[in-house]
């Protein structure tokens, strides 16, 4: 298993919209199960709905990791991904 | 149709391996929080499919299940019963619930949180009570009799360990361990303390003292008493809950106990004790002066206040002014003061029986204003009058006019002697009390005084709260309802909003149109409510309050108002539901004031997503 921290930079933290795109870009790694923790609670990035219940705002730190597939890859690319949108 | 609680906890139970996998179990507003020793052993699939659960999900080990409001309690409860685990309370969800309240009320209310689940215990004792004590009037061989004996000590039973009660109940409210709380309450009646209903006999000195540090605790037990029991347990509660914080694990278990009980016993024999005796000495002193004050006016002040005494727990103290009286004059005249004071109690507590229209309500009014005519008036004043404020305020005018009344009755025999008007024992008032007072068609007249204009006075003044919220929402639903605007095999969307269907692709906004979020609908709106679309659970409201997310049947749905809203942090909206809420389609979600979203400068068009369209078969959107 891969992962990386992230401190969220969106000053709207992960909303509706950027969550949104962010499951949308996880759909591009079918092999890899890709999860998000902030704190206790840990979410499924291809659950939108506990994606957006999770509240994530700026100034959080998530904790993304990606498990099966190419995980390195993966992780590399959600690492640029969450710098570019997040 | 009503849930089988038993049956869904049963079925619980069954798939998480059994009692003997749970380390505990909580519950909060809407969930049960299971915290499971081997997870192997459960079967999630057949746990989303028990009857009454209605959603599951996993967190930091914790296991909850979404059982719902009002619901998860009656669950909880059968699932302690079927699975023996230890119950656990979930303090913060309380907190956070209470926090919302000015001091003050929460202060006042404390009281009442603490005594009504202890009313049945109370409510029973107190009528046996009444009933033992008012029998021997009637038939003197009775009081001599085994049965007698026996019912007296089944009756106050309740009454003698009060304490216990109320420090058991008191632990719950304030979030401390319940068997911590229970050892607070015990050791305050233990029986190697002199019985506070009986301190009166002794003479200064007599007392045993412990000589603590600096302090001279006298051991003299708090029989009687509700305030020092409330809060000691409070005390213990927070030392309970800082150390819980600031203890290593490791250690927490055995040091946490042992300091939180050392602590409180400590603070509570050596200042908040004794802090009450000392006001409660005051008390007496105030009430001994106050009853002969001329023309009656102090007799109708202590009949006002009398019920605050009893609020306090000072009330048993009286005992000691009654015996003094009969022993000097050998007339109990503070007997028809209280006995005004607690039928007036009973008169508003009898007007909110029968004029309340909740249930609820009404089951505990009518057996509580029953024990207050039986001079038992805790029930009826701590489970309605107290709590409702505007009843028990009645019930003092009806105890002090009642009280003026007794005051002029005072009056001279034949042989010129004054004869107080009163009773020749103490301990009872009310309808027990008739057989002991001298004159008893006064003694009547005075009662319907005061139950009679406390009746009527709460009659009149006190209204009915309006029911809360969510029951009153359905009705203010549209008349006509909403057209289906999202169909799919699992059921149908109706439209969330008054105003004009779009479809998903004209959303004013990317995200929304390309269908990343899911699919569905916009509407521009023509009203400012946002309403539920279907019979579901509130799974989130968002901190901002202009978006929802809701679920029904694996339906998983965000309803959005307005684009870009999210930076409006909340201004011009309101949120009409919580997270776990049950609706019903049409119900009132989210207010919004489309004339502030357009002046920020942007769209209030209110877009509704299956999140899950994915997932789901035959979806459809669009006005048929």
């Amino acid at each position: 298993m891969k992962s990386f921290d992230y401190i969220i930079t969106d000053p709207v933290g992960i909303h509706a919209r950027p969550a949104g795109i962010l499951v949308k870009e996880v759909k591009n790694y079918k092999d890899s199960v890709v999860t998000l923790t902030r704190g206790d609670k840990t979410v499924n990035l291809l659950k939108l709905m506990a994606l957006m219940q999770l509240g994530v705002k700026q100034g959080d730190t998530v904790t993304v990791s990606v498990e099966g597939g190419d995980e390195a890859a993966v992780c590399a690319a959600l690492e640029t991904f969450f710098k570019e949108n997040l | 149709m009503a849930l089988d609680y038993r049956k869904c906890a049963e079925e619980i139970a069954a798939n998480i391996g059994g009692g003997s996998n749970i380390i505990s179990a909580a519950h909060c507003a809407t969930r049960l929080r299971l915290v499971i020793a081997d997870n192997s052993k459960v079967n999630k699939a057949a746990l989303e499919n028990v009857d009454g659960v209605k959603g599951m999900f996993e967190s930091n080990g914790q296991l909850q299940l979404i059982i719902g409001t009002g619901t998860v309690n009656k669950v909880y409860d059968e699932f302690l019963a079927v699975t023996g685990a230890s119950a656990a309370s979930k303090a913060d969800v309380k907190a956070a619930a209470a926090s919302r309240m000015p001091l003050w009320k929460k202060i006042l209310k404390t009281p009442g949180d603490v005594f009504v689940p202890i009313l049945p215990a109370i409510v029973a004792s107190g009528l046996m009570m009444g009933l033992v004590e008012a029998i021997p009037k009637f038939w003197p061989a009775f009081g001599s009799s085994d049965w007698y004996s026996f019912l007296d000590l089944v009756a106050n039973t309740a009454f003698a360990l009060l304490p216990v009660l109320v420090a058991i109940s008191s632990a719950r409210v304030f979030g401390g361990n319940i068997f911590l709380g229970a050892v607070i309450g015990l050791m305050m009646v233990h029986p190697a303390l002199i019985n506070a209903w009986t301190v009166g006999n002794y003479g200064p000195g007599e007392i045993p003292v412990w000589h603590l540090f600096f302090f001279n605790v006298q051991q003299v037990g708090y029989q009687g008493h509700v305030i020092p029991v409330i809060l000691a347990v409070l005390l213990m509660s927070t030392v309970e809950k800082w150390l819980h914080k600031h203890v290593p694990e490791m250690i927490d278990l055995f040091v946490t106990p042992l300091c939180t009980v050392l602590v409180t016993a400590f603070v509570t024999f050596t200042v908040i004790g004794p802090i009450f005796s000392v006001f409660e000495s005051w008390v007496l002193v105030g009430a001994e002066k106050l009853v002969s004050v001329g023309y009656g006016i102090g007799a109708a002040i202590m009949g006002a206040i009398y019920p605050w005494t009893v609020v306090m727990g000072l009330h048993h103290m009286y005992n000691v002014i009654e015996a003094g009286m009969i022993s000097n004059t050998g007339v109990n005249f503070w007997m028809p003061i209280a006995s005004a004071a607690n039928f007036a109690q009973f008169g508003a507590c009898l007007a909110v029986a029968l004029k309340v229209k909740n249930q609820k309500t009404k089951s505990v009014a009518l057996p509580s204003s029953l024990s207050a005519s039986l001079g038992i008036t805790e029930p009826a004043i701590f489970g309605i009058n107290f709590r409702f404020m505007k009843p028990f305020i009645c019930g003092m005018v009806g105890g002090a006019a009642g009280a003026l009344f007794a005051s002029w009755m005072h009056g001279t025999d034949a042989a010129g002697e004054v004869v107080k008007f009163g009773a020749t024992t103490y301990g009872v008032t009310g309808i027990p009390g008739i057989p002991a007072v001298n004159n008893v068609p006064m003694y009547l007249v005075e009662l319907l005084i005061a139950s009679g204009i406390a009746f009527a006075l709460t009659w009149i003044i006190w209204k009915e709260d309006e029911p809360e919220k969510k029951a009153a929402a359905p009705a203010e639903a549209p008349a006509a309802p909403m057209p289906s605007v999202v169909r799919c095999a699992a059921g149908e969307l109706l439209q969330p909003v008054a105003g004009k269907v779009i479809a998903r692709e004209d959303i004013p906004d990317e995200t929304f149109a390309t269908g990343i979020l899911g699919d569905g609908i916009g509407v521009e709106p023509t009203s400012g409510t946002v309403v539920a679309p279907f019979d579901g659970t509130v799974t989130s409201v968002f901190d901002t309050k202009h978006a929802v997310t809701l679920e029904k049947d694996g339906m998983e749905v965000l309803i959005h108002i307005g684009v870009n809203t999210v930076n409006m942090n909340g201004d011009g909206f309101t949120a009409f539901v919580a997270e776990g809420d049950e609706v019903k389609a049409g119900q009132k979600l989210l207010g919004f004031d489309s004339k502030k979203i357009k002046a920020a400068g942007y769209s209030d068009c209110v877009v509704m997503l299956l999140t899950n369209a994915e997932d789901m078969e035959g979806v459809e959107c669009g006005l048929k």
